[in-house]
């Protein structure tokens, strides 16, 4: 097995994420997009640990997880009352800001 | 290849277990009408576009899952834990249960504040 | 599973963690506060927890001075940095905290919205406002976020940095959409705020999966080794440097990666607001230091070059921009951002003589903004505040003493002697230079200058246009705000008269432990 083919999947995840931010305009979406960098930091994590035979990564792994689980209820409860509000989760609708 | 073969025959076995059980239910179940079986199955919210400015918006699923991610999710550390319970001795077993404690307070606070009512 | 012998009770430091502890300590139980106390005693009991738990804490800090070691197996580190810091942090959520219990200057109730899940507009919410419920809920979160803040600074591997800036952003984004009054623009500065804080957060820590890579571990000392130890720059280190940077950098606001923080003032309630400004720039440069000083210092000719760029880049358009603005909290959040860019001289010069200034430029800048926002919180009108700045013209007149008191934090922010911010001000500076940084102070200079034009814009706004109508309605505030103002008044001008006793201080508080 050749650890280096994980560290680019992780790094592909990545970017993907990263690109699905910038340009999707479904709150959502734009937020599952962040769960994907995040999950891909994960593979990363693990497939360092391995790599470097200590444990450490693995245990970041169920860390970060937690915390991403956290970040989901938040979020939710954020988009649903903006959803509530205008029944949209386009994040370009929102737009009453200006300078 | 050993290793594979009984969670081969275990997956084996529940597929043919699941053809065979919706198999038996379309021959010999009995079939009435009912106009909520035809309704979306546990999403709570209709598949069709929603009318507009209007339309209820069934907020307890949300709560729910949002609970259900929760509590899920944190059982992550209970399962290491469990497998090195004889080693982590009374400090592990402390340790655990004060995150247990921890736990509880969000679960009370939901619990208390009618997060749980489905009604 | 070859059984072991027993994991050993581990030494654990508890007067060290004692100041985290007791804060979020308190706010578990503030959760419980809400599940069982009756309605009508919950906001008192609230506001009585919140604070003795950060007096608690501040005290327990003040016992805790000099110690200098790891705790926790190396995760922690509680040292002057970090003890310095976290006062900071517990002096300005004590002084936000009586900004978030004013209830006088609304007549509806406090800065937050009667029930945040009640659609705006709706008649639900019409009733709640009008039975004069509160939302008791921001108390809890408030202390979490603090001990988050607190977490944050002091953490000494990038595992419990990650979960510290998590611990500090969640309930951020929560309270940013909690606003009272204009509650779609709250809701919209909460999604932004959201949705760009995960996104630099999922940044961060990618980088330090690749931290993690290159070292094979993430504490900060087995980093430092690490780094020391190569022969060559790898990719992995770049690349995980540049990851956690541009997480940071999101964090303090700075250019290019500050878009959100005009818009996340504007929309969240001042106190807030106040709260981000102030508590989150010490905690977030309180970690970015400590990164950049312990894990990464011996690296430093590589990635400072960057830091030049992102410095002056970020003082600039702080400053340049923030000249345009014709809202108070906007100009506000565009002076934090140029003040972001001076903090990063102190960040890249990595000398315990920066350090001790960064944390005094720090402390006075979280006070004076703290003190500000609390002005901002009573010029209002019907529909709630009023942050343009025409409704500012001629409070000099009808307002003197409120006009003087803010003419003394803008002069504060922009560095004019007598005040705080020019002793933070100079101390950086000179420090920064003696750093061998002195292209890069004179053009930080220049940026000061600049950025002294719209503090002193907002000043002839205030005491020299003719008032619009019948003049700025200010509202009278209870003695919470009045206190707030009347402390960060009294800190800006005793520090910057008498600076010597808290200089001490921070010059005592300039080594990281690792």
């Amino acid at each position: 097995m050749d650890p280096s083919a994980y560290i680019i999947l992780s790094a592909i995840l990545f970017t993907i994420g990263a690109i699905g931010v910038l340009l999707r305009r479904n709150a959502i979406v734009v937020f599952m997009s962040v769960e994907m960098m995040l999950n891909a930091a994960n593979l990363a994590f693990v497939t360092f640990a391995r790599m470097h035979g200590n444990l450490e990564g693995q245990v970041i792994a169920f860390f970060v997880m937690i915390v991403a689980a956290a970040e989901v209820v938040v979020g939710l409860a954020i988009i649903m009352t903006i959803f509530r509000t205008r029944r949209s989760v386009s994040i370009d609708d929102p737009s009453l800001m200006r300078n | 290849m050993n290793v594979y073969i009984p969670i081969l025959t275990l997956a084996g076995l529940a597929a043919l277990f699941a053809c065979f059980s919706v198999t038996m239910a379309t021959f010999t179940g009995p079939k009435r009408y009912n106009r909520a079986k035809y309704d979306a199955y546990e999403c709570g919210i209709e598949p069709t576009p929603q009318p507009v400015g209007g339309g209820k918006f069934p907020v307890k699923y949300y709560l729910t899952a949002m609970m259900f991610i929760i509590f899920d999710i944190e059982i992550v550390f209970l399962y290491p834990w469990a497998v090195y319970f004889d080693s982590l001795g009374l400090f592990g077993f402390l340790a655990m249960l004060l995150f247990l404690v921890n736990l509880t307070i969000p679960y009370v606070y939901e619990w208390r504040r009618g997060g749980l009512d489905w009604d | 599973m070859t059984p072991s012998a027993p994991v050993a009770f581990p030494d654990i430091q508890w007067l060290q963690l004692a100041p985290i502890i007791v804060v979020l300590g308190a706010a578990a139980i503030e959760v419980l506060v809400e599940a069982f106390a009756p309605r009508t005693s919950r906001r008192s009991i609230q506001i009585g927890l919140t604070f003795a738990a950060l007096i608690v804490a501040f005290a327990i800090i003040v016992i805790n001075a000099g110690t200098f070691q790891l705790v926790v197996a190396g995760s922690a580190a509680v040292d002057g940095p970090a003890l310095f810091l976290q006062g900071a942090v517990v002096l300005t959520a004590l002084l936000v905290a009586l900004l978030m219990m004013e209830r006088k200057v609304d007549p509806s109730g406090d800065a937050f919205a009667a029930r945040a899940s009640a659609m705006p507009g709706s008649e639900d919410e019409r009733q709640f406002t009008a039975r004069g419920y509160l939302q008791t809920e921001i108390w809890p979160l408030f202390l979490f976020c603090t001990g988050g803040m607190m977490l944050f600074l002091s953490a000494n591997d990038l595992l419990l940095m990650f979960i510290g800036l998590e611990i500090m952003s969640l309930p951020l984004y929560l309270l940013a959409g909690m606003a009272r009054r204009r509650r779609l623009l709250s809701q919209e500065a909460a999604m932004k705020y959201f949705l760009l804080g995960a996104f630099s957060s999922a940044f961060f820590l990618y980088g330090a999966a690749l931290i993690y890579g290159f070292a094979g571990t993430v504490s900060f000392g087995g980093i430092a080794d690490a780094v020391v130890g190569q022969s060559q720059m790898s990719g992995l280190l770049l690349g995980g440097i540049v990851l956690l940077c541009v997480g940071m950098f999101f964090k303090v606001a700075a250019v290019p990666f500050h878009e959100w923080a005009p818009d996340v003032y504007q929309g969240s309630p001042t106190p807030v607001t106040a709260y981000m400004a102030a508590g989150v720039k010490v905690a977030a440069f309180g970690a970015f230091l400590r990164l950049m000083y312990v894990a990464f210092g011996g690296e430093a000719w590589e990635w400072r070059p960057a830091f030049w760029v992102v410095a002056i880049l970020t003082f600039f358009v702080g400053a340049m921009i923030g000249l345009a603005q014709s809202d108070i909290k906007r100009m506000l959040a565009y002076s934090s951002i140029a003040h972001a860019g001076f903090l990063l001289l102190g960040v890249m010069a990595v000398t315990p003589d920066s350090l001790s200034a960064s944390m005094f430029y720090l402390l006075t800048y979280a006070i004076a903004t703290v003190g500000a926002f609390g002005i901002v919180m009573l010029i209002r009108d019907d529909s709630g505040e009023t942050t343009s700045l025409d409704a500012w013209r001629g409070l000099g007149r009808t307002h003197p003493l409120l006009a003087t008191a803010f003419t003394i934090f803008l002069l504060s922010f922009a560095g004019i002697p007598l005040t705080a911010g020019f002793i933070g001000k100079f101390t950086l500076f000179a420090s920064s230079a003696a750093a061998g940084e002195g292209w890069l102070v004179l053009l930080a200079v220049i940026a000061s200058a600049i950025a002294a034009f719209f503090y002193l814009r907002v000043v002839v706004i205030m005491f020299f246009s003719d008032p619009v109508g019948s003049g700025p309605s200010v509202a009278t505030p209870s003695w919470a705000t009045q206190t707030t103002i009347v402390v960060a008044l009294i800190v800006t001008v005793v520090l910057g008269l008498f600076p010597q006793a808290v200089l001490n201080i921070a010059d005592h508080a300039d080594v990281f432990v690792r």
